[in-house]
């Protein structure tokens, strides 16, 4: 078996007096694609936010080894990991250019800061044709394309991704998660995927953790999970 | 006419002081929501910094970018201990924090150097010089060309460099640029060193033409905060812009308008803040406020 890149240990964590996680484990293989289910207030968002230390948590959780415990946000981001929030966090107030040079601006790497560009334009066209707009102009897919691309452009070990397809087309939610896909497989680089849109996140998966108020109700293959008529009607809802 | 180009020449030179201490305003009020009374005190500090190395017989040029670097200096440290720990407060409690540190520099200030007026040394010859006709002061058009020198850096640094990009995210996106990696709290103290820095340029600038004592700038923030609320408290470009008008409307108004005259050009200032909340509570440069309720 291999090492888990990311792992969460008997997380609980909260806000104010609302507690939110109740001992959440789960753990995610280097290179592999998870994907974290649940109902809306699940606690999905919330441990993403744990892990990037977004909020204050008890019980352990691991990066690489190695604890990620009272450190901050900036320096969690730094060891490798590309947190795309829930909302996306684009920052409209600059340019496409300029939240693409923000994802890369710790790399001291240029020459491959400038083939990852290069990549991501492959990646995502329009981010090119709209590179020097502000990132205000784009549509949601769009922002939801440059969200990702920048997190390419951060050359994480993982990436967290929070609701790549809410609001937005079918069609653009396909062309994402192929090139999540794509992204996992030429660097892999490993996906924490939180999805509501459980069959579309299943099938991109390997494994997947399904959350029900605060705790991990039901854990396995993508493919099995998929399978269990059962699990699909109580916990997925399709 | 030649009159009117002496006085535009001069409404602009007094622009220029303005724009500097209202960009002051704007690059800390950018970086979190608040507007920093201290500004003109700590630009009037640091103008007693670079008085007091000159007359160590230090050469203004020399003296005048050192001031600029311990300004700079003073203004991270200022974040760091005096705002850093109220930085989640409210912003009553900020304004009160920053009134506090106006008093408490005035005060130090009056304490170290007296509050005898001095006059500070201009580099610059008081001669006119003659442009198309008309006669300029060679101080005026100096003080518009150091401003301008200033204003330009500042905007090359925030638009053209790594730093001052996530200098702007952190402005304006705190929570996302945290995910990016950016030292959001650091990039405040940065902003806070680099304000006290463009706000000293607007002490020293401004101290040949009135006499340096230690409530020389009590008059000037008033006119930047005129300056930056017409510019839209937000925008640099707009502090810029509106420092300029500011100088322009409020020395015409004072040499044209008989009943201005010396005395009530503050009150022009005032007009214009009052005015523009009224009239466009954005400012020229600011976008409308959205706010989820």
């Amino acid at each position: 078996m291999p090492s888990a890149l990311l792992e969460l240990e008997n997380v609980h964590c909260g806000y104010g007096q609302t507690s939110v996680l109740h001992g959440v484990t789960l753990s995610v293989p280097e290179g592999s694609i998870v994907s974290l289910l649940g109902a809306n207030g699940a606690g999905k968002t919330t441990t993403l936010r744990a892990i990037t230390g977004g909020v204050h948590w008890l019980g352990d959780i691991r990066f690489a080894g190695r604890s990620l415990r009272g450190r901050h946000t900036e320096d969690i981001v730094g060891e490798g990991i590309a947190h795309v929030p829930e909302g996306r966090g684009i920052l409209t107030e600059l340019t496409v250019d300029e939240n693409l040079r923000l994802g890369a601006h710790k790399r001291k790497d240029r020459d491959a800061v400038r083939k990852d560009y290069d990549r991501v334009f492959e990646y995502f066209p329009v981010l090119n044709e709209r590179r020097w707009l502000s990132a205000s102009t784009l549509s949601g897919g769009e922002q939801q394309m440059l969200a990702v691309a920048r997190a390419l452009l951060m050359k994480p070990r993982l990436m967290l991704l929070d609701e790549p397809s809410l609001g937005l087309a079918p069609l653009v939610v396909r062309s994402i998660f192929e090139i999540i896909r794509t992204i996992n497989q030429t660097d892999h680089v490993a996906v924490l995927l939180v999805e509501q849109n459980a069959r579309l996140a299943l099938e991109l998966s390997t494994e997947a953790y399904v959350l029900e108020v605060g705790r991990v109700a039901v854990s396995g293959k993508s493919a099995e999970l998929q399978g269990q008529e059962s699990v699909r009607r109580s916990y997925l809802g399709y | 006419m030649q009159e009117l180009i002496q006085q535009v020449v001069s409404g602009l030179a007094s622009g220029a002081i303005f724009a500097s201490l209202a960009l002051a305003l704007v690059l800390i009020y950018n970086a979190m929501g608040l507007v920093n009374f201290a500004q003109g005190e700590m630009a009037m500090f640091a103008t007693f910094i670079a008085f007091t190395l000159i007359i160590h017989g230090l050469n203004y040029w020399i003296a005048f970018p050192l001031t600029l670097g311990i300004a700079f200096v003073a203004g991270v440290v200022i974040e760091r201990v005096v705002i850093r720990p109220v930085e989640r407060a409210p912003v009553l409690t900020l304004v009160i924090v920053t009134l506090g540190l106006a008093t408490l520099v005035n005060g130090a200030a009056g304490f170290l150097f007296g509050y005898v007026p001095r006059s500070f040394p201009s580099p610059f010859s008081v001669q006119t010089i003659n442009i198309l006709g008309a006669f300029a002061s060679f101080q005026d058009l100096s003080v518009i060309a150091v401003c301008g020198i200033v204003l330009i850096a500042i905007y090359l640094l925030l638009q053209r460099t790594t730093i001052g990009l996530t200098l702007r995210a952190a402005a304006h996106h705190p929570e996302p640029s945290r995910l990016l990696g950016v030292r959001v709290s650091w990039m405040l103290a940065l902003g806070w060193g680099l304000a006290s820095a463009v706000g000293a340029v607007s002490g020293i600038m401004v101290a040949p033409i009135l006499l340096l004592e230690p409530n020389m700038m009590q008059t000037i923030i008033i006119y930047a905060f005129a300056a930056a609320v017409l510019g839209g408290i937000e925008s640099p470009l707009g502090a810029v812009v509106g420092g300029l008008i500011v100088g322009l409307t409020v020395n015409l108004a004072g040499a044209y308008v008989p009943f201005v005259g010396g005395d009530l050009e503050l009150a022009v200032a005032l007009a214009i803040i009052v005015g523009v909340l009224v009239i466009k509570p954005n400012g020229l440069f600011g976008r409308a406020a959205v706010r989820n309720v």
